[in-house]
């Protein structure tokens, strides 16, 4: 059976979610929508019965598309997805603004339980609640009075539950027809004032509260000041960043290492043949280069589910809206676009907080821009290569100025698509902002904990399918070619003076160089050399390009193979290979110009397979990830022509 | 005088909300004519305000502020 569960914002409907739940949750989304939509296991009675957490909302009429699942899960799902019963969890501090949805929710025939949550904090405010009085006002539903995050009451909700269950009828009650149709904006205003008039009688007979509006916390003052807001705002991003750039950095290495433990093994142990290397060269770099992701995901939602739980985060939002609204972003867009920084794919994921779709389609589209932490390689090789180790005016590195143009140039490209995108996209209806600023609360472990949780699974198990599919391609592209082609290349090798007077060492880089010149992806790589001179590239760069599709730290590690590197793990002596590579008519291949432009090229093209997985997730198709392909890629080249040619 | 035009920590009664909309959207929140609020927060550049009515501190952006008539009360909070 079905069992919704309903609230305003900030009610606690989450915590209640999580303590009846725990880790027996789902992640998925409204049909038809991208609205995401967890469901729960939920054992009553011996019997399972699944729990749906619903979007908080303040009625059952929508005000965006978003909310419109509320309307759809009551009056249009199919009979197998409606629920029989609803639970609306309730701020005791806020009681009437509750028994507004609750009353629409009564309205539509559903049997409900009310759980009047945080009375705790609500006595303190001096306000009581005649529970009795209020029971006699809605017979038909059971009433519990709980402190979720402390787990108080959870015995209660489920003996409501059990007897509300046991109470079902064959047939459900008829709808009052005081419930309007969408389209009916004047009825549903009639409504709404004749409901509040009912229900302040009922309110009034109810709540005796302590007059006297409330104060914002002295904190607030600070963290919305016009200087030390965005003050106190930058020092936590870079706390934050710290931790994700100095505590991922071990497990990932860590992973890493483990993985090519575990590729040797294999090899030794598996029988040579296309086997072995399907799967040490395949598969189990694949797995590999989706796990690696894992640390830093977990790192950025424990501060980002940290930040939310504390109630900070709707103070950042309500401190950043102004700032990005001119380039049709929220509020909300800054701490995902900010996350990008280190990792496009939480950036992408953190999006689902902001409500409005436009805007956090237009956040979804630009975050790859953001500089992340996959490029710092790229770059740093590259600046090594062609910018000079000089100061400007004796204390400006020119190396490090660079590679802050590269990150400024990100974020500015991000914001001009973000506008361009905001005039092409249009918005059916308009969208209000309306926030509540929750009370700063203590955050609580076991919801950042389930967050950080849900994150890493959502990512292993619906990105990581597509992220290792496309690996085993680049893989199979990479390592076989046409078979007399490379034979032919391999026998023209053996003759040469450098291959009879190297090292077995210095003969297996110059093997896998000519093997990769001669697979597919050499293939390609040469094919595109027409389209790739013109922004200074030859067909080396042009095969690393391709393999970097699947990660743009890969571009290093190919270039180190085409060069016959050999150990890979050498960036000093790849650098110093690098400057001495020269074109057919014995110019540098690594010029500032075609540095330049390959670090432009960087900037914009979109080359990491992970977050396009994740934006397919997040959007449900694959046209945006397809655009950022295409749009990103163009820009790609056309930045790098300009950098190239002027 | 229209509600963003209130000075932090000054009370008022709403008087009327000119869009349809979200006139619609306020008054399923509890917040309608006669309504008392308390401008509390201000956010810099003509930012997003926050006001608090019964227990609930909200924000909404300026330029919806303007569509809120209010009355302001002489005493402060």
């Amino acid at each position: 059976m079905k069992i919704a569960l309903f609230g305003n914002p900030n009610t606690g409907k989450s915590t209640v979610f999580n303590l009846l739940t725990g880790l027996r949750q789902k992640i998925g989304n409204f049909p038809g929508v991208t609205v995401e939509q967890k469901r729960g296991v939920l054992h009553v009675n011996g019997a399972s019965h699944e729990l749906i957490d619903v979007p908080g909302v303040y009625s059952i009429y929508p005000s965006n598309k978003e909310e419109k699942v509320v309307y759809d899960l009551l009056f249009n799902s199919s009979d197998s997805d409606k629920p029989q019963l609803g639970i609306l969890v309730a701020d005791a501090s806020n009681l009437s603004r509750s028994l507004f949805f609750f009353s629409q929710l009564i309205d539509s025939g559903l049997p409900m339980v009310l759980v009047i949550n945080m009375y705790d904090v609500a006595q303190k405010k001096g306000i009581n609640i005649d529970i009795s009085e209020l029971q006699s006002a809605f017979s038909q539903t059971p009433i519990v009075i709980m402190n979720a995050r402390v787990g108080l009451g959870k015995e209660r909700l489920m003996q409501a539950i059990s007897e509300q269950l046991g109470a079902l009828k064959a047939e459900p009650s008829i709808v009052t027809n005081s419930l309007k149709k969408l389209s009916d904006l004047a009825g549903q205003e009639t409504e709404a004032n004749a409901r509040n008039t009912y229900l302040k009688s009922i309110i009034h007979r109810v709540l005796q509260e302590k007059e006297g509006p409330i104060r914002t916390h002295p904190l607030d003052r600070w963290f919305t000041h016009p200087i030390a807001g965005y003050v106190i705002f930058a020092a936590i991003l870079f706390v934050i960043f710290q931790f994700v750039f100095s505590f991922a950095a071990f497990p990932m290495d860590a992973i890493e290492l483990g993985f090519e433990w575990l590729t040797r093994w294999l090899r030794d142990a598996l029988p040579d043949g296309p086997l072995s290397s399907l799967i040490c060269e395949g598969i189990v770099p694949g797995i590999s280069g989706v796990l690696v992701f894992i640390p830093q995901i977990a790192i950025l939602f424990f501060f980002i589910a940290l930040l939310e739980d504390s109630g900070y985060l709707a103070r950042a939002v309500f401190l950043m809206d102004r700032l990005v609204r001119p380039f049709g972003l929220n509020g909300r867009s800054v701490v995902p676009l900010l996350s990008s920084m280190a990792c496009a794919i939480p950036g992408v994921m953190a999006t689902r907080g902001i409500p409005n779709y436009k805007e956090r389609l237009i956040t979804i589209f630009v975050a790859p821009l953001m500089s992340c932490s996959a490029r710092i390689p790229v770059f740093t090789l590259l600046i090594g290569l062609v910018i000079p180790k000089m100061k400007l005016l004796g204390f400006i590195q020119l190396q490090g100025l660079v590679l802050l143009g590269l990150y400024l140039l990100g974020i500015v490209s991000a914001l001009f698509i973000a506008w361009v995108m905001k005039l092409m996209i249009n918005q059916e209806k308009r969208s209000y902002y309306l926030m509540e600023i929750p009370e700063f609360k203590r955050p609580l472990w076991r919801n950042i904990f389930l967050t950080v949780f849900e994150k890493i699974k959502v990512f292993t198990t619906e990105a990581g399918g597509i992220i290792l599919a496309i690996s085993i391609v680049l893989w199979a592209l990479a390592s076989y070619g046409p078979r007399e082609q490379r034979r032919a290349a391999i026998q023209a090798l053996k003759t040469t003076d450098t291959y009879m007077q190297g090292s077995t060492e210095e003969q297996d880089g110059l093997k896998n160089s000519v093997l990769l010149e001669n697979s597919y992806i050499g293939i390609v790589g040469k094919g595109i050399e027409p389209m790739i001179k013109p922004i200074g590239y030859d067909w080396k760069i042009g095969i690393a390009l391709i393999t970097s599709f699947a990660a743009r730290e890969v571009f290093v590690g190919s270039l180190s193979t085409i060069y016959a590197n050999g150990s890979s793990g050498n960036d000093f002596k790849l650098s110093s290979k690098l400057k001495q590579q020269k074109n057919p008519d014995g110019t540098l291949v690594f010029t500032l110009r075609s540095g330049i432009s390959l670090m432009v090229f960087y900037v914009y093209a979109m080359q990491c397979l992970s977050t396009l997985a994740i934006v397919k997730r997040e959007t449900k198709s694959w046209k945006w990830p397809l655009l950022q392909v295409l749009f990103f890629g163009l820009m790609a080249y056309a930045g790098a022509w300009i950098c190239f040619n002027i | 005088m229209l509600l963003n035009e209130l000075k932090v920590g000054e009370q008022a009664n709403i008087l009327c909300i000119s869009d349809d909309v979200f006139r619609t959207k306020l008054l399923e929140m509890g917040i309608m004519p006669g309504t008392r609020v308390t401008l509390l927060l201000k956010a810099p550049f003509r930012g997003p305000i926050a006001f608090s009515y019964q227990n609930t501190l909200l924000s909404i952006r300026n330029e919806d502020a303007q569509q809120i008539a209010v009355d302001k009360l002489s005493i402060q909070a």
